[in-house]
């Protein structure tokens, strides 16, 4: 299972994707803008990111960018989005390796791709604890 | 071609101008130039020739009498010598010597030889007494007198030698140069007569082109007459002719106009110059050029968008008035004569940039040759239309998917395996209910906002009490104020008149206000909802002391989708409309909305709605 954070400033989002990577047995960190996960990344790296783009403060886009130029990058990186312009973020993101979801999402398919994510990688839990847990941090 | 050839051919320049000049025009034609001037050069060669002989007269008579005073001068030294000689071998015969020497010179008059001391030793003719003549050549001929010392053996003179001559007028020129002279003139003027023929019927060209332009011009003619070609000035006759031809051609395509008509031709004037300037105040630069890619006419407006007068951009080559981008594609189209296009093209720094659209307006199929027109057009306000389009439509979007998102994702999770406890399903329907109001909520502001902006929105007027209505909001609010321990206070002024109004409409308007006094007011806060009257108008505040908005965000609250960026207002949900439909409802009242606020100690929002007259 892996480390995941989720960045979204929606609090009924970021709840129902929690519900969804928790039930799988992922251990689930949450923050509500990209200042705060940038603190989190620092403090303890996860395996995978999902992130939102437009939040206040700092938006994902800039996050994934301060993060890349920490050479801080998680191994998955998940963008979410409502923004019409998701074909587009896409394609300029593509080197990086993100899959970019659009709004409105399933969950279940979320659930689905970062279950591919957490495959390919081979990301685990080293020692499973944790797992199945939110960990809610608030900064 | 027809008249280039019938103009290859020499033609007699004796025969004059051209089979088709018109008599009037022929006479015209051989006053190339006007008769006082030649008899006037003719005069100025006479009057030359004749001071040139007049000078050679006075040259020559002072040269005879110079030689006279010479040869005089030379005869005394020469009888003063022979008389030395006499003295030398015989003293007693110099005497005899003296009057014989004398009488050989016919035009001596008298000499005389003075003794050293001064006195007379011998004079000539010796009956002749009393005074010497005076000395030197008289003036206009007569006597001259001449003095020469008479040498002697051994050194010193033997006196003087004293002649007096009397020479006639010297000789005049004669009748051989005067002939000489008149033969030159005469050859002087037959020259000049010669080359003056010639000039004139070199220049009778020049002559007939200027005139034919004068009458064209004046309208006396229809046509051009055709030059003959002469030897020096056959280019010209050429190109006069080439010139004709293309006239011709232009009248054959029906461009020129056909009759002389000076009121019709001054009314086209007038109507040319109000064209040009309707063209100048037109909303859109234009340019003209033709196949040399010159500009040839220019409006005010492609000036002033170009950053030069119209004035300087004419005659510009192309490649010095537009951009090699702009340049290209447009001379490109213009060679293939393809349809009208139009390139967009952003212009000055970030902050001030300005779009200008060019486009080509392409010759008539019918006449490929004929000029083309470049269209200006400063599209910036249609750039900024769009961009606001486009920001509207983003927001919407944004909006609308963070709703429908919940609303999917906790359908999703109801129906989803694994989540079957009472707490999570409970908090799924709560999610679904609440974004489904909200997105309700949210179309509909949507659709108020845009309908009140473009002037759309159904108004209900009638007589609305604001009492009333104020008291039914400040209740309906009391439940959300008591979650926040807000106190939420209404004043109303003793006596509120009636107003006509949309009551939906405001209604929403003091429900957004309060709504968002209490949204951004802390726990434990206050919020105010005053009623004042004042003589023309009512003024309803809603004022708060909750977290206030930034000086750099007060301009903008009232703007669409408008949400301040600091992490306080963000933490807080909302769209960005509610203030907006606000200031609109105000203003369909004919009143309007005013905000103060300070960061951290609240905000006052202030709807003043006119009373009718006399109303207060």
């Amino acid at each position: 299972m892996s480390r995941i954070l989720v960045v979204e400033d929606d609090p009924h989002i970021l709840r129902v994707i929690s519900l969804w990577l928790t039930r799988q047995g992922h251990q689930v960190c949450e923050a509500r803008n990209g200042l705060a996960a940038r603190e989190l990344v620092q403090q303890q790296m996860p395996d995978i990111l999902i992130t939102d783009i437009n939040m206040p403060g700092m938006d994902g886009l800039k996050l994934l960018e301060q993060l890349r130029n920490e050479n801080r990058t998680p191994r998955g990186l998940v963008v979410l989005t409502n923004r019409w312009d998701h074909r587009e973020i896409g394609e300029s993101l593509a080197n990086w390796g993100v899959h970019v979801v659009p709004k409105p999402f399933s969950p279940s398919k979320l659930a689905e791709l970062i279950r591919q994510l957490d495959e390919q990688q081979c990301v685990k839990t080293s020692d499973g604890t944790g797992a199945g847990e939110v960990k809610t941090c608030e900064l | 071609m027809e008249r280039a050839d019938r103009v290859s051919q020499p033609q007699s320049d004796a025969q004059g101008p051209a089979p088709a000049a018109s008599p009037a025009t022929a006479r015209r034609w051989g006053r190339v130039f006007p008769e006082p001037l030649g008899v006037g050069m003719a005069a100025v060669l006479l009057a030359g020739l004749i001071g040139a002989g007049a000078v050679a007269q006075r040259t020559l008579t002072q040269q005879g009498r110079l030689a006279q005073q010479t040869e005089g001068q030379a005869v005394t030294r020469v009888f003063a010598a022979a008389l030395g000689h006499l003295v030398e071998h015989d003293d007693a015969a110099a005497a005899t010597g003296f009057q014989q020497l004398c009488g050989y010179e016919p035009r001596l008059r008298a000499a005389e030889w003075l003794r050293p001391d001064g006195s007379v030793r011998c004079r000539w003719p010796e009956a002749a007494g009393g005074a010497a003549p005076a000395a030197g050549p008289a003036p206009g001929g007569g006597q001259a007198q001449f003095s020469a010392p008479v040498p002697k053996a051994g050194g010193g003179a033997a006196g003087t030698l004293r002649l007096t001559f009397h020479f006639g007028q010297p000789p005049l020129p004669g009748a051989a140069l005067l002939r000489d002279c008149a033969v030159v003139g005469l050859v002087a003027l037959l020259g000049f007569l010669a080359l003056y023929r010639l000039l004139r019927r070199h220049l009778r060209p020049l002559d007939a082109i200027q005139r034919n332009l004068h009458s064209y011009a004046s309208g006396l003619e229809r046509e051009f007459v055709a030059l003959s070609l002469s030897d020096s000035l056959g280019h010209i006759a050429q190109c006069w002719n080439h010139m004709i031809d293309q006239v011709q051609r232009l009248r054959e395509q029906g461009v020129a106009s056909p009759a002389p008509d000076p009121a019709g031709d001054a009314l086209r004037r007038f109507e040319s110059r109000m064209l040009l300037s309707l063209l100048d105040r037109l909303p859109l630069g234009l340019l003209r050029f033709g196949a040399d890619q010159r500009v040839t006419y220019a409006n005010a407006v492609a000036g002033r968008l170009l950053g030069r007068s119209a004035q300087e951009l004419v005659g510009l080559p192309l490649s010095e008035v537009l951009d090699e981008d702009v340049r290209a594609p447009l001379v490109g189209a213009y060679s293939r004569a393809t349809a009208a296009m139009s390139i967009d093209r952003k212009r000055g720094p970030e902050e001030q940039q300005t779009t200008l659209r060019f486009g080509l307006i392409p010759a008539p199929p019918s006449c490929p040759d004929c000029e083309a027109l470049v269209t200006i057009e400063d599209v910036s306000h249609l750039q900024e239309a769009d961009r606001a389009r486009d920001n509207f439509l983003y927001h919407v979007t944004h909006e609308l998917r963070t709703p429908l998102t919940n609303i999917q994702a906790y359908a999703e999770t109801l129906t989803g395996p694994g989540f079957d406890d009472e707490q999570t399903r409970r908090e799924c329907y709560n999610v679904i209910i609440s974004e489904t109001r909200r997105l309700s909520r949210l179309v509909e502001d949507i659709l108020n906002v845009s309908q009140l902006e473009v002037g759309t929105a159904r108004i209900e007027v009638g007589e609305v009490d604001l009492v009333r209505l104020l008291r039914q909001i400040v209740q309906d609010h009391l439940g959300a104020a008591d979650e926040k321990q807000i106190d939420l206070t209404l004043k109303l002024a003793p006596k509120v008149p009636k107003i006509q109004g949309d009551k939906q409409r405001l209604s929403v308007l003091i429900t957004n206000l309060v709504g968002n006094a209490l949204k951004y007011t802390p726990n434990g806060g206050r919020v105010a909802v005053t009623l004042e009257v004042h003589e023309r108008s009512l003024e309803i505040a809603v004022a708060d002391n909750g977290i206030g908005i930034a000086p750099e965000d007060q301009p903008h609250v009232f703007e669409k989708f408008y949400r301040a960026a600091s992490p306080e207002v963000q933490a807080i949900k909302g769209t960005g409309l509610g203030l907006a439909i606000a200031r609109e409802v105000a203003r369909l009242h004919g009143g309007d909305i005013r905000l103060e606020s300070t960061p951290g100690q609240g905000s006052k929002f202030t709807v003043e709605l006119p009373l009718p007259a006399g109303g207060g």
